[in-house]
This record gives structure tokens, C-alpha cells and sequence, in this order.
């Protein structure tokens, strides 16, 4: 178990040093920071008085190892449009995001796991066919569409929710739905699945022949069986929602996040925030990656007793 | 629920309580910092009127310009080159420390004798023209030019020389007897001005807060507290305004308009933003040195058509560059650049071109309608038969030696042609700099006519000139002044005032009221 807690982080630490340094070299090919931070149109004179001032005039990897360097001092550099620490700047925006996603993901594991038993459940039943039909149609609707449509709906006619900020927990419903509702649906899917699998297997007869009640052969043999695979689709999904989906979901309901921050940057090419912001997206993603790998080595005992 | 802001406010007017009158604005861009001296973005020029005052103040409410009395009470010239200012003696900045000559004299010296790279910058291209500024006792300055100059008034009411206190500022960071840079870098997230608001938050690109300044000079602010909230959707700006999130949102597209007017609760306020979009065309690119060619590039384009389709005619197509703004210097008869497609075909025949491809590079999103425009131009280019091509790049390529034609913009910063067309196309001034626009002595004798000619109509003569040229080897087509809404309740009353620069926010007395229905 420890060695591979102890892997699982070496495997963290080479991964972020690879992002780190796509990004730095990615954000150089895309434009002079000059003409954004200051403005189009400025001498050639100009031009080189403010590259010297920003620090750009060095070679790319005197900056490199410069941008290295801003880790160990904890700042991560100076912002080029605030001239602050890039630190502070996300600092200020991690929390909005983080609570964002834990409660998309919270929202997610609360309906697609008792939705995917169910169906599985009751997989020759209407019932089983109208959550997978759902769950179909939720995969396939984009997320933006999804909280456009919520917008018009519950905010523009209704009027019943709020729909920009993060000041009420109200403020939290639309954007929460919309980061999860392709998860919930892709997870409703695979724990159905799983679930599936688990249902037809040997030990589950054994379970009821032994005069166990329902419950507790769905529940204990069924869904503990089924968790290794639910789990290590959650980790990856869980990704891809942290990166891409929160940009999407802080644009449109004005949520003071990364994701906005992280626009923002990339328009005004300010390399340090960009560079930081795409660097803690990543980290939140391998961290939670991190903690679905080592709770799926948990949840299998092979993995857990180290006899794989 | 969420209905409370703008129905408070109005209710406690009426009411004439004691509760506060709150504002919420949500803004498609909030600043990431605030700097009057080094900024000068359509951005950031929403957030300067209700936080600083300049020496020289204008009727807003007119387009062309009456300047009065500001943070200067009276200003004459003493010698041909230096104007003598009284300053106003019961002025206080928002930190509580009065203002006076040293603070006026720090406050323009840090542009007329700039250290800070971004103030030197600033100072070049608008601001050259004065030596420096020194005091003569507590409320006495006076500024001295290096040659005279005709446009004293304007110069003095920029946003760039907005009066900032000394000692608060020194003392931000490191020695506090020195103006470093690392102090204006600090200032400009910790701004202190002599306007009627003060802010009191400020997170960079998402929130602006101010709050009425109690010891303000003039006339108190009407609203105690004003809000601006980063809203960078344009769908959920006009939601927060229906469910109340907003009082007040900028940046509506013409095709949204209906929307709002549709809605009985609503109601939306615009003008032509003063500021030209414009095609710009590399002189210096091989293909296009043949002036001939450029002309005909410029003729093909039937910009009224492009007013029509793409902002249901309400954007503004000049015959030259010049602007209502400009005062005595509009010259709306004179004529430089048309839509002529026979012209152009027979301007290509003359030049020889023979169907080399010429690319438009646009930027995706930044200018309303800017892509469209770009698709339209080529098509129109295709009827006189230039081979186009439209490319997209989110990315400045203005300095590139292989860009072509591209869109850019002319902000009016400040009133006058010399603070348009000015800026841009000075000689050694940034397109020529740039290495894809071209001057000469000619030019340049113009050009020093234009900006330093005492007489008016000597300027008029010499910018005629100067438009002759462009015409002649044309660098550039200003398209049109663009179309630029803010939608709000339909109780509060507010517009955007004609003689400000563009984008500006002014919530001060006489600008921002509320209907008493």
C-alpha cells in the first residue's frame, strides 16, 4: 500500500513537470504579451522599453529557468496586467471553483450511483428504460446548451433563480447541474453496467442462497464488487470536468473562478497567471485523480493486501 | 427573490429614507487595474470619471468641447508656453489628505517626465509636447510647454493626467520619499482619487465597488454604493437584468436590442461609440506596394451595406477620419474615402494585379461584428476581383511583415483629430513604426501644421492634407463607428453622455437618476 501511495505521487510530481513546461513553451507561440497588456499600436521603441520592464527580453530559457525559480519563492511571479503575485491572484479564485466541483461531483455520486443501481435493478422494466433514455439524452446535450436552456427557463421566465455570482447557496443550482449533468449521465450509464456484471456473477447466487436480504446482496456484494469499475470511471470523468467544463460553467453564470481567470489570461496573455491557473487546474485533477487511485487500491483487496 | 437591488434603490428615492441607494452594473469587462496615468483601454475607461477629476473639466453634455473649472478654478497663459493654473483650495482625496500644488505637480510630472515605462509610453504619443510642471505656492502651478500649444484645454482634461495624491502614492511601497515603479504598479490596485466615489473594492477582473466620497468637492454622488460585477456572457448580462441581479449591463450587441425592448421592464440607452473600426492595408507588403491596388482594395468595400447588415444601420460611416467630437475640426464635407467598385476593377487593371491572393486577418471575437465584416469585405473584394481570402488569428499581427489587410480599431482618446487618426498615423508614430505605413518630409510638414497650428483653419487646411494623402497611399479605411448599448431598468435613468470617451461609466450628480415609476 505505501509503495503505492509512494508511486502514485512520483507519478503526480513527473506529470505536473511535463504540463508546467508545454504550458510555458505553448503560451510563448501565442503572441506578443505586450500588445494586450498594453495595447495595440506602440512604437517599436515602446515596445522595447516594455518588454525590458517585463521582464521578456531575456532568452526563453533564462526565462524558463526563471519561471522555475518563481516556485521555490512561493510567488509564481508577477502577474503582467495586476503586478501582483500570481499566487494571491489564485488563491483568490481556487475556493469558488473548488466548491463548484466538489459539489458537482457530490451531486453526481448522490443521483448517478442510486440511478445506475436502479436501472440495473429494474433493467427489464420501464424503469430501467426510462433512466437509461434520460441518462442517453443527458450525455448527448452539451453543457452549455444545458445551462442556456436552464437560464431561459428557471431564470429569464420564471424568474425563480438567481443567475450570476456565487453569493446564495441558490446561485449554486444552476451551475452545479449544469458541471455534472453529462457526469451524472455517463455515470448513471457505467454503474448500471457494472452493476450488471456484478448481478450475474456466481458469488451473488451464494449471497442469496445464504438467506441474505435483497438489500444487502445489492448493497454489499453487489455494489462493492461494482465500485472498482465505477470508481476509476468517476476519477477520469471527474478530469475532464475540472479542466474544461468549469470554464464553460464560470463563463456563462459569471462565477468568480479559474475557469474565468484562466480566459481571461489566455486573451490578455498573461503568461504568469496563465501558466499558474493551467498548472492548478492540472494539480486539482491529479490530486483527485491521486485519491481515486488510491481509493480504488483500497476498495480491491488485491491492490489494498499488495498480493496483485 | 434575487429582485431587490434596483427595486430598493428605487423605493428608498422615493421614499427618501434613510436606506442606501445601491447600484448593480454588470459589466461584459472589469478592469484588472486602475491607473488614469498608464491606461487607456475601452476597458478601463468606464471605471476613471466617478473615481478621479481632472484640472480641466468639459460639458459631458455636449458633444463638442466647453471646458470649466475643475480641480483648477482658473488658467491663463502667461508666457506663449506656460499656462498658469489656480487650483481649488477645499479638495480632498479619498484617503482624506487635501489636495494641493505638489500633488497636482506630482500628478502631471509623472507623465510629462516619466520614469514608469507604461507612463512613458503614454506620455510619447499624446503628451510630448509638455517639459514640466512646478509649483508656485500651495495652489498655484504652473505647466510649461516645449512649444506652444493649441489644444492646452484638451491636454489638460485627458484621463492620463487625472490628479493623484503624492505622498499616498510614494509611500505605497519601498522609500516613501520616492516615486518608484513599484509604487504606481501598487496605486494601480489601490487607487486614490478626488471623485465623487471612492472605490472601496477592487478584484482585479471581477469586481469594482464604490462608495460615495462624503468629502467631495462639488456636487455629492446621487448613489451610495455602486457595484460592477464581471458578467462576461452576454445572455446571462440581459438575465440579471430581468431577474434584478443588475440595475444596469453594458456591451449589448444591436441583434440583442430587441430583447430588451421587447420588455416592458426594461429599456436600453446607446450611441456610435467614438472609435472607428478599420481595415488596415501593409504599404509595405510586396504585393500591395502598388498604391492602385490598396485604393481598390478600399473602394470595393460598400461600408453602408455593412451598417445595415451587420448593425441594422445605427453604426456611423464617415467620409473621412474625422468625428462630430472633433468640434471646429469636423469636417464632414470632405470626402476621402468612397465605395466606387468600377473604379477599383479598372485602379487593379492600371496596376497589373493579377489575381495574387490577399489575406484579411480578423480576430475571432474582440470587435463586435468584426468577423463578419472580414467575410463580407472579401466577398466584396471577389465583385471587383480581388482574389481574397479571410484568415483568423487570435493574435496581433499589426507589426508582422506579411500581414496584408486586417481589422483594428481608432479610439478617440481624447477630442480632437490629434487624439484619433493622431495617435495611430503620426509619423514615427506607431503604424509607421510598425512597418506598414509609410511617411515622408511632406507628411511630416503637414502633420506639424496640423498638431501646432495656432489657427484654426490652418489645422483644418493641414489635416485636409493629411487625409489627401491617406487617400493617395491609403494605410487604412475607417469602417464605421460601431454601435454600443448598455441595457437597464426601465426606472433608472441613464445614458451614455456624447462628450465623454468612449465606454465611460459617469454616475456623478446630474448623470445617473432614477423614475418615480
Amino acid at each position: 500500500m505505501v509503495r503505492h501511495i509512494a508511486r502514485t505521487l512520483a507519478k503526480m510530481i513527473i506529470t505536473l513537470f511535463v504540463i508546467v513546461t508545454l504550458v510555458f513553451f505553448a503560451t510563448r507561440l501565442s503572441g506578443d504579451p505586450i500588445n494586450y497588456v498594453v495595447g495595440q499600436g506602440i512604437t517599436q521603441e515602446d515596445r522595447e522599453l516594455l518588454t525590458r520592464y517585463y521582464g521578456l527580453d531575456a532568452s526563453i530559457w533564462e526565462q524558463y529557468v526563471r519561471f522555475l525559480g518563481s516556485f521555490v519563492d512561493g510567488q509564481f511571479g508577477l502577474s503582467f496586467v495586476e503586478r501582483r503575485p500570481v499566487a494571491d491572484i489564485v488563491a483568490e479564485r481556487v475556493w469558488p471553483s473548488l466548491q463548484l466541483l466538489l459539489s458537482g461531483i457530490a451531486l453526481t455520486i448522490l443521483v448517478a450511483i442510486p440511478l445506475g443501481i436502479l436501472a440495473a435493478i429494474h433493467r427489464k422494466s420501464w424503469i430501467g428504460s426510462a433512466v437509461m433514455t434520460v441518462a442517453f439524452i443527458g450525455y448527448a446535450v452539451p453543457n452549455f446548451v444545458l445551462a442556456v436552456f436552464m437560464v431561459l427557463v428557471f431564470a429569464f421566465t420564471l424568474n425563480w433563480l438567481p443567475v450570476v455570482g456565487n453569493s446564495t447557496p441558490w446561485h449554486f443550482i444552476m451551475p452545479t447541474i449544469t458541471l455534472s449533468g453529462a457526469l451524472i449521465a455517463a455515470l448513471t450509464r457505467f454503474t448500471r453496467n457494472a452493476m450488471l456484471d456484478v448481478l450475474s456473477q456466481d458469488f451473488m447466487r451464494t449471497a442469496r442462497a445464504k438467506g441474505l436480504s435483497e438489500a444487502v446482496v445489492i448493497l454489499k456484494h453487489g455494489f462493492s464488487n461494482a465500485s472498482i469499475t465505477i470508481l476509476s470511471v468517476l476519477g477520469l470523468q471527474i478530469a475532464g470536468l475540472a479542466a474544461a467544463g468549469n470554464v464553460v460553467v464560470e463563463a456563462i453564470f459569471a462565477w468568480p473562478g479559474i475557469g474565468a481567470l484562466l480566459v481571461n489570461a489566455a486573451i490578455l496573455r498573461d503568461f504568469p497567471v496563465l501558466q499558474f491557473a493551467v498548472l492548478a487546474v492540472a494539480f486539482a485533477v491529479i490530486i483527485v485523480n491521486g485519491v481515486i487511485d488510491i481509493a480504488y487500491a483500497y476498495a480491491d483487496p488485491r491492490i489494498r493486501l499488495g498480493r496483485a | 427573490m434575487t429582485r431587490f437591488l434596483a427595486t430598493t434603490a428605487i423605493a428608498t428615492v422615493l421614499a427618501g429614507s434613510a436606506f442606501a441607494v445601491e447600484l448593480t452594473v454588470g459589466a461584459a469587462n472589469v478592469t484588472g487595474y486602475v491607473d488614469p496615468g498608464r491606461d487607456h483601454s475601452n476597458v478601463g475607461s468606464q471605471f476613471y470619471y466617478n473615481t478621479f477629476d481632472t484640472l480641466v473639466e468639459k460639458n459631458y453634455d455636449k458633444l463638442q468641447g466647453e471646458f470649466r473649472p475643475s480641480l483648477a478654478t482658473e488658467w491663463t497663459l502667461v508666457e506663449p508656453t506656460v499656462m498658469e493654473l489656480k487650483l481649488r483650495q477645499d479638495v480632498k482625496f479619498h484617503n482624506g489628505e487635501d489636495m494641493t500644488a505638489d500633488d497636482v505637480v506630482f500628478s502631471l510630472n509623472r507623465m510629462y517626465q516619466a520614469t514608469f515605462p507604461p507612463y512613458q509610453v503614454r506620455s510619447r504619443d499624446r503628451l510630448a509636447n509638455f517639459e514640466k510642471a512646478e509649483k508656485v505656492d500651495d495652489y498655484t502651478v504652473r505647466i510649461h510647454a516645449k512649444r506652444e500649444e493649441p489644444l492646452w484645454e484638451t491636454l489638460l482634461n485627458l484621463q492620463q493626467v487625472m490628479i493623484i495624491p503624492e505622498d499616498y502614492t510614494k509611500g505605497l511601497t519601498g522609500d516613501p520619499k520616492v516615486a518608484e515603479n513599484d509604487d504606481f504598479e501598487a496605486f494601480s490596485l489601490k487607487p486614490v482619487g478626488t471623485g465623487p466615489y471612492a472605490i472601496t473594492q477592487l478584484v482585479p477582473g471581477e469586481t469594482l465597488v464604490w462608495e460615495r466620497f462624503d468629502d467631495f468637492w462639488g456636487e455629492k454622488a446621487p448613489l451610495d454604493k455602486v457595484t460592477v460585477r464581471h458578467m462576461p456572457e452576454t445572455a446571462s448580462r440581459i438575465t440579471a437584468l430581468k431577474t434584478g441581479e443588475a440595475d444596469l449591463v453594458t456591451n449589448i450587441a444591436p441583434d440583442q436590442l430587441a430583447l430588451i425592448e421587447a420588455d416592458p421592464a426594461l429599456k436600453a440607452a446607446g450611441s456610435a461609440t467614438a472609435l472607428f473600426h478599420v481595415m488596415i492595408m501593409n504599404a509595405n507588403h510586396p504585393v500591395l506596394k502598388d498604391p492602385r491596388i490598396r485604393q481598390a482594395m478600399s473602394l470595393a468595400v460598400d461600408r453602408d451595406t455593412l451598417n445595415e447588415a451587420l448593425w441594422l444601420g445605427k453604426a456611423v460611416v464617415p467620409s473621412t477620419h474625422t468625428m462630430e467630437e472633433f468640434g471646429d475640426l469636423y469636417m464632414p464635407g470632405l470626402k476621402t474615402f468612397e465605395y466606387d467598385p468600377e473604379k477599383a476593377r479598372q485602379l487593379l487593371q492600371e496596376a497589373g494585379y493579377k489575381g495574387e491572393e490577399i489575406v484579411y486577418t480578423s480576430f475571432p471575437t474582440y470587435y463586435t461584428n468584426g468577423l463578419l465584416a472580414a467575410q463580407a469585405i472579401v466577398e466584396m473584394w471577389k465583385e471587383v476581383g480581388i482574389n481574397g481570402k479571410v484568415n483568423v488569428v487570435d493574435k496581433w499581427t499589426g507589426g508582422d511583415a506579411d500581414m496584408m489587410a486586417r481589422n483594428w480599431s481608432n479610439p478617440m482618446y481624447f477630442a480632437d483629430p490629434f487624439g484619433s487618426f493622431g495617435v495611430m498615423w503620426a509619423p514615427k508614430g506607431p503604424s509607421e513604426s510598425e512597418g506598414r505605413f509609410n511617411t515622408d518630409e511632406a507628411y511630416a510638414e503637414s502633420w506639424e501644421r496640423f498638431r501646432f497650428s495656432k489657427d484654426v483653419e490652418a489645422r483644418k487646411a493641414a489635416y485636409a492634407e493629411l487625409m489627401e494623402r491617406i487617400s493617395q497611399d491609403p494605410p487604412l479605411l475607417p469602417l464605421y463607428r460601431p454601435f454600443e448599448s448598455w441595457a437597464m431598468n426601465k426606472n433608472v435613468n441613464w445614458a451614455p453622455k456624447p462628450g465623454h470617451i468612449p465606454y465611460v461609466l459617469d454616475f456623478r450628480a446630474g448623470s445617473i437618476s432614477f423614475a418615480s415609476n
